[in-house]
């Protein structure tokens, strides 16, 4: 190759609407060799990584990454294989369902790699890491380290010239934090070319890369061996030397752990013995005790899922033990116990306060729920504001707050109402060290000052060192207990991280921790197969992925299958235009054989209900509020004897309910109908006129029954309806869980994306026609007058279409939720109004007709309709079938206008 | 007691204030019960109207031209003449929902007493139109015929007909749809916003924040149902009041308090099941999968677009059985259009309050497993 630099950067500048991201960066980042990226959160980090990987759109300012200009397209697509990108986030890019060989599988793919070379690599990258004993394990059930091995593993398999990590090992365990640098170091010795870009927020790690560029607030603020930037800035670790660094941070004193004044008689704040928790098979917490005195910092460690959260949970009794108890202030802890919970206070993963209550609305809900006394309570917000600065920000909302904010403001929070146990999850992951610095100081007065005993978890080793006790928990059990210094001295180390790596080696069975030596690299080359084949492979890659997950996904798979059916079943059975049974109920005055023969022509036919009679007016009324009859008849006394005498004909007068004006209508049908007969029976022979007759003859549907009408247009609705939503949170879902990045990473194009992700669906949906038609056959008892094949064919056309309509609109959504709900609104609304459901297209105004038309169900429904009801055959669908395919081509066409390759 | 009151008022002015934080859902609540509900009573789905009529004319007498003629507008478009294979192909194609045929030498016939046929043919895949387009048209000609062959004779009837519509004297469809269109409107959105109240909570973490606190689980879930409610209920109230009374002229003929009281149960009815839908799901995604089936039958099935009567026996047990709202549309019914009283609907009221009571008891079971 002979590059000497992998990246050179020059006046690069990256805006998000206002906010500048990176402002200005010029930086040759040396090819060769381990560079890593450091500095706070927020200040750009992944935005310059995203940039080089050409996971993100340059904004302005040039990138030639390994000498190719990033901003051409041309250049970046032939750039596309020799770079490998890893996101931020523990195995974001990864498919939790898949195993680890399928998600492996996946990614090999994407690089058009053959069966054969895939497999190699796989075994290869697998022994590699120290996962081939897990092939089958689902990735969403590894732990922290072994999903950053598999994203690892991921990322390289396709032999990549420049390797670009984006905090591979933020909230991994020590050991599996090692073990990952030494496998990036192993790969390195063996692939000598590799150029390894790293950002991380661990500044101990930093320490074994060879080039670091310090960023702060989107500017670089120092670049050097690590060696050069600790003598740059005087300072004995580069933790010390970052912090430096900082404008204004030379002020900030250093964190000191004061000696606590101990009570050896005082009641313990925390004891807990044997705490279990299994949830189904799976034991989360496994025997946990411990005894924490009053206003000791006790410190939790341990690798992600290790079940540190759970036993926090049941300490402050969220959730209920499986077996063993625990005690605050020699109290048992039950879940139902509201007085201990007064005394903690406690603080979540993340952030986890109301967004949408300002910060002083956020202290002031806590305040009251915590039932601090209501003269005191104004007081109490007011100095906790003002004790943790957060006087300025107290009208802001909490989401439009830097990280560090927030996480103060959740201290506050927790320590609204002086609980003098406080039990912290986390609290500093991804904050910068500087703020860092901030919380535990504050932490410590708290702890020393007021004796408040804290209960507190984390990743970061100088964190530990601070704490008075630590306990190091694995696999839900804990393995050490006991002050810093002691443990290190315990296990002979010479430092924390060295002690618990050792303590964690201890557990692990020996085929996790060994390293096997490296296989060679480079697989066997094979003939490269044409662009047609490469590209075709691609969208298979993504249409096995997705089948594979789909299946996998029982609700989503529920409502692809079950959907349609429960739709169909319950439109087909509940729609129905039918109005049998309507109930009348008879008032005869007369009782003389005419007025009976008059009500037996209302009972004779089976549209009537004959109810029990009513007595006069007030009876009906108080009768038809309740809702029954729909009709009443009153005939009045005299009537048989006025239609024989013929000089004034008799009255009779009928009720109807008009509540509900189609029943109402149809009724009034009826009953107009049996007057009529009886009508022309009195006065038969009497006018010309009256030898006219009127026949009705039901075209296509006989019987006149609804369901053979209304089933068919369903097929047309519900095809519509779920297609479209599952095909658009499939695109969407991606984005929403990460996975999308594999997208902007990998040379698949826009067009292989769309059609692997909807072949799946378009399989899935064209099943649940044919389950549909089975049920319009079998159920609804309709038959099929025209072709089969048509109706086929013509399903087939149209669930492509549906299907990339959902496709089409995923690309104006971002989350699952909006995906659901506009899909559904958009497919709803000309479907059920505009294309024949209910109103024929015919008697439409022209605009509501046009708009009907311009979705593909109304092109539908006249085929539905036709092949089961008007015995159609290919030559009278044929402009419909062309017309649906025009659909699909468009759609499809016009979802890949609107994907975008590269993220903004 | 005091303390739990303190707290579910505590917790549902906070769910106010988040509804009030929610631009696009405040926008959405005035659109649906604003302008969406006059739109869709408009639209006047099953009313006979601009109904499709070809006439096949193969008399061309006196008497085929005034039957023509009575083929008219609102009911009917100004019908195509057409021969007979043009008519059966135009039918086939869907163009024509009607075709009447008249038979060669009709008024000759009838006037020679030899009687006479004509013949209607009628488009039964347009269920929602065959049959009271075929009443209709068929009345519209047998008048026309008769005042034209027997002039003067038609109040010679021997029966004389009084119909009297009670409730809705015109049978004006926007009377009904617009009242089903509240309705529908409170259904949608109520499994919306509850079932999102609880799924933002679980997806931001702030359910277990809440959890820690000295707070019932029931407090919190009273406070969602009573705040989400609360919202869905004034607006609700306010759209039948000001838009379907007010604006678009339906009258209501009973008590609008008692109205109120109805649908306040019937409000935390529905939320109460979307937050024991919610319960189920994981996030947003999901719950959308979900409930939109779910809705789409809580609407159809509810009574409010075709009468419950028309559905096989077992569906309306069922129907009844699990979902709040063919009582609701039962109970609505009776009130608004029927001027009934509490006697009449108690049994309605009871059976949505005993859903209510039902779900909310399951949503509390889910509630502790939420946070595993």
């Amino acid at each position: 190759m002979g590059e000497q630099i992998a990246a050179r950067i020059a006046g690069l500048t990256h805006r998000y609407g206002k906010l500048t991201a990176l402002d200005d960066v010029a930086l040759e980042i040396p090819a060769g060799c381990m560079v890593g990226l450091i500095g706070p959160d927020g200040v750009g980090k992944s935005t310059l990584l995203g940039l080089i990987s050409g996971v993100r759109k340059l904004q302005s300012g040039t990138l030639q990454v390994l000498g190719h200009d990033m901003g051409s397209v041309r250049e970046r697509s032939a750039l596309g294989a020799r770079i490998a990108y890893m996101p931020q986030g523990l195995g974001r890019n990864l498919y939790p369902t898949l195993s680890v060989r399928e998600n492996l599988d996946f990614f090999g793919r994407l690089f058009g790699q053959s069966a054969r070379e895939r497999e190699a690599r796989i075994a290869m990258l697998l022994e590699a890491t120290g996962l081939a004993p897990f092939p089958d394990r689902p990735a969403g059930q590894l732990s922290g380290g072994m999903k950053q091995k598999l994203g690892l593993c991921a990322a390289l398999i396709h032999d990549p010239e420049l390797l670009i990590l984006d905090e591979p090992t933020t909230g991994v365990d020590p050991l599996s934090r090692r073990q990952f640098w030494d496998l990036i170091d192993r790969l390195r010795g063996e692939n000598g070319r590799m150029s390894v870009l790293v950002a991380t927020a661990y500044m101990e790690e930093t320490e074994r890369f060879d080039w670091l560029a310090a960023m702060n607030d989107g500017k670089i603020i120092a670049t050097g061996a690590p060696a050069e930037i600790r003598v740059q800035s005087g300072a004995a670790t580069l933790e010390a030397a970052f912090i430096r660094l900082l404008p204004g941070a030379a002020d900030e004193a250093g964190v000191e752990l004061r000696p606590r004044a101990a009570r050896p008689d005082a009641v313990p704040a925390i004891v807990a013995e044997g705490l279990t928790k299994r949830f189904g098979d799976f034991t989360a917490v496994d025997h946990v005790s411990f005894t924490i005195p009053e206003g000791e910092i006790f410190g939790f460690l341990g690798s992600n899922g290790c079940g540190k959260s759970t036993t926090m949970k049941m300490l402050t009794g969220l959730l209920e033990p499986s077996s063993g108890r625990s005690e605050l202030f020699g109290e048992p802890l039950k879940s139902s116990d509201m007085t201990a919970r007064q005394r903690i206070g406690y603080m979540s993963q993340g952030f986890s306060l109301y967004g949408e209550l300002t910060v002083r609305q956020n202290l002031d809900l806590h305040a009251r729920l915590y039932a601090v006394p209501p003269a005191r309570r104004a007081a109490r917000v007011a100095e906790v504001l003002a004790e943790f600065d957060l006087g300025e920000v107290a009208d802001k909302m909490p989401e439009s707050l830097p990280l560090g904010i927030r996480q103060r403001l959740q201290l506050a929070v927790a320590l609204i109402h002086e609980p003098p146990i406080l039990i912290l999850d986390e609290p500093t992951s991804g904050v910068d060290p500087l703020a860092r610095d901030a919380f535990w100081r504050k932490l410590i007065s708290l702890s020393r000052d007021r004796g408040v005993t804290i209960f507190i978890s984390t990743h970061f080793m100088n964190e530990a060192e601070r704490c008075d006790r630590i306990s190091l928990m694995h696999a839900g059990r804990v393995l050490e207990v006991g002050a810093p210094a002691e443990i290190v001295t315990r296990r002979g180390a010479t430092s924390l991280e060295a002690a618990f790596i050792a303590c964690l080696e201890g557990e692990l069975p020996p085929e996790e921790a060994a390293s096997p030596p490296l296989a060679t690299m480079g697989a066997p080359e094979t003939r490269p197969p044409s662009a047609l084949a490469r590209a075709l492979g691609r969208a298979w890659a993504y249409s096995t992925r997705e089948t594979r997950e789909l299946l996998r996904d029982p609700i989503r798979l529920f409502f692809a299958l079950m959907g349609p059916v429960i739709l169909l079943l319950t439109m087909g059975f509940g729609i129905s235009f039918d109005v049998d049974r309507i109930t009348f109920a008879v008032n005869d005055q007369d009782r003389t054989p005419e007025s009976r023969a008059l009500i037996e022509g209302f009972s004779s036919i089976p549209q009537f209900a004959r109810q029990e009679d009513f007595s006069g007016p007030d009876a009906l009324s108080r009768r038809m509020e309740r809702g029954t009859p729909t009709l009443a008849l009153e005939i009045p006394e005299g009537f048989g004897r006025d239609l024989h005498r013929g000089t004034e004909p008799p009255e009779v007068s009928l009720w109807l309910d008009g509540s509900m004006p189609f029943r109402a209508e149809t009724a009034e049908g009826y009953a107009s109908g049996v007057l009529a007969l009886l009508e022309s029976e009195i006065t038969r022979g009497n006018d010309s006129a009256a030898g006219l007759t009127f026949t009705p003859r039901f075209l296509f549907n006989q019987a006149f029954r609804s369901a053979d009408a209304m089933v068919p247009s369903m097929l047309m609705l519900i095809l519509m309806l779920i297609p479209a939503i599952m095909s658009a949170v499939s695109v969407v879902r991606e984005k929403e869980a990460g996975t999308m990045a594999n997208f902007h990473a990998s040379p698949v194009r826009r067009i292989e994306f769309l059609i692997g992700k909807q072949l799946p669906y378009l399989a899935l949906s064209w099943i649940a026609f044919w389950v549909l038609i089975g049920l319009a056959l079998t159920v609804f008892g309709l038959s099929i007058t025209g072709s089969l094949p048509v109706l086929a064919l013509a399903g087939l056309l149209y669930v492509t279409a549906t299907t990339a309509f959902g496709l089409f609109l995923s690309a104006f959504t971002r989350t699952q939720v909006s995906a659901v709900f506009a899909t559904a609104v958009i497919a709803v609304i000309p479907t059920v109004n505009f294309s024949g459901l209910i109103v024929p297209v015919s008697i439409l105004g022209d605009s509501a007709r046009i708009f009907g038309e311009a979705f593909p169900a109304a092109w539908f429904q006249p085929v539905t309709v036709g092949v089961f009801l008007k015995g159609f055959g290919a030559a009278d669908v044929a402009r419909p079938l062309a017309i649906l395919c025009a659909f699909a081509v468009g759609y499809v066409t016009l979802a890949a206008v609107a994907l975008r390759k590269q993220e903004r | 007691m005091l303390r739990s009151l303190r707290n579910i008022g505590n917790l549902t002015l906070k769910e106010l204030r988040a509804i009030r934080g929610d631009a696009v859902m405040l926008v959405l609540i005035a659109y649906v019960f604003t302008a969406a509900v006059w739109l869709v009573s408009q639209a006047g789905s099953t009313e006979v109207r601009d109904l499709t009529v070809a006439v096949v004319d193969d008399d061309r007498s006196q008497l085929s031209a005034r039957l023509i003629d009575a083929i008219r507008p609102p009911l009917f478009r100004a019908p195509d003449l057409l021969t007979p294979e043009a008519a059966q192909r135009a039918q086939i194609a869907g163009k024509e929902v009607l075709v009447v045929s008249i038979p060669p030498d009709l008024e000759k016939d009838l006037r020679a007493g030899r009687g006479g046929a004509v013949m209607v043919l009628v488009d039964a895949t347009a269920v929602a139109f065959a049959g009271n387009g075929t009443s209709y048209v068929t009345q519209a000609l047998a008048e026309a015929a008769s005042d034209y062959l027997a002039p003067g004779t038609g109040a010679e009837s021997p029966l004389n007909v009084v119909v009297r519509n009670r409730f809705n004297p015109n049978l004006s469809a926007t009377w009904f749809t617009a009242v089903m269109q509240i309705i529908n409107n409170v259904t949608i959105l109520m499994l919306i916003l509850s079932g999102a109240s609880l799924l933002r909570e679980r997806e931001r973490g702030t359910i277990e924040h809440v959890l820690v606190m000295p707070v019932h689980p029931h407090e919190v879930v009273l406070s969602k149902v009573f705040a989400n409610g609360g919202v869905i209920l004034i607006a609700s109230v306010l759209s039948l009041v000001f838009v379907v009374e007010g604006a678009m002229g339906v009258p209501i003929a009973g008590s609008l308090p008692l109205y109120v009281a109805g649908a306040a149960i019937y409000v935390v009815a529905v939320a109460s099941l979307g937050l024991m839908m919610a319960s189920y799901t994981r996030n947003m995604g999901q719950y959308g999968l979900l409930v939109i089936p779910v809705m789409i039958l809580m609407l159809l099935l509810s009574g409010g677009i075709t009468p419950m009567e028309s559905m096989p026996q077992w569906l309306q047990i069922l129907m009844r059985t699990v979902s709040p709202t063919p009582h609701f549309v039962a109970f609505a019914q009776a009130v608004l259009y029927r001027g009934a009283g509490l006697w009449l609907v108690v049994a309605e009221l009871a059976a949505m309050a005993a859903m209510a009571a039902v779900a909310l008891a399951l949503v509390l079971r889910r509630f502790r497993k939420l946070l595993s």
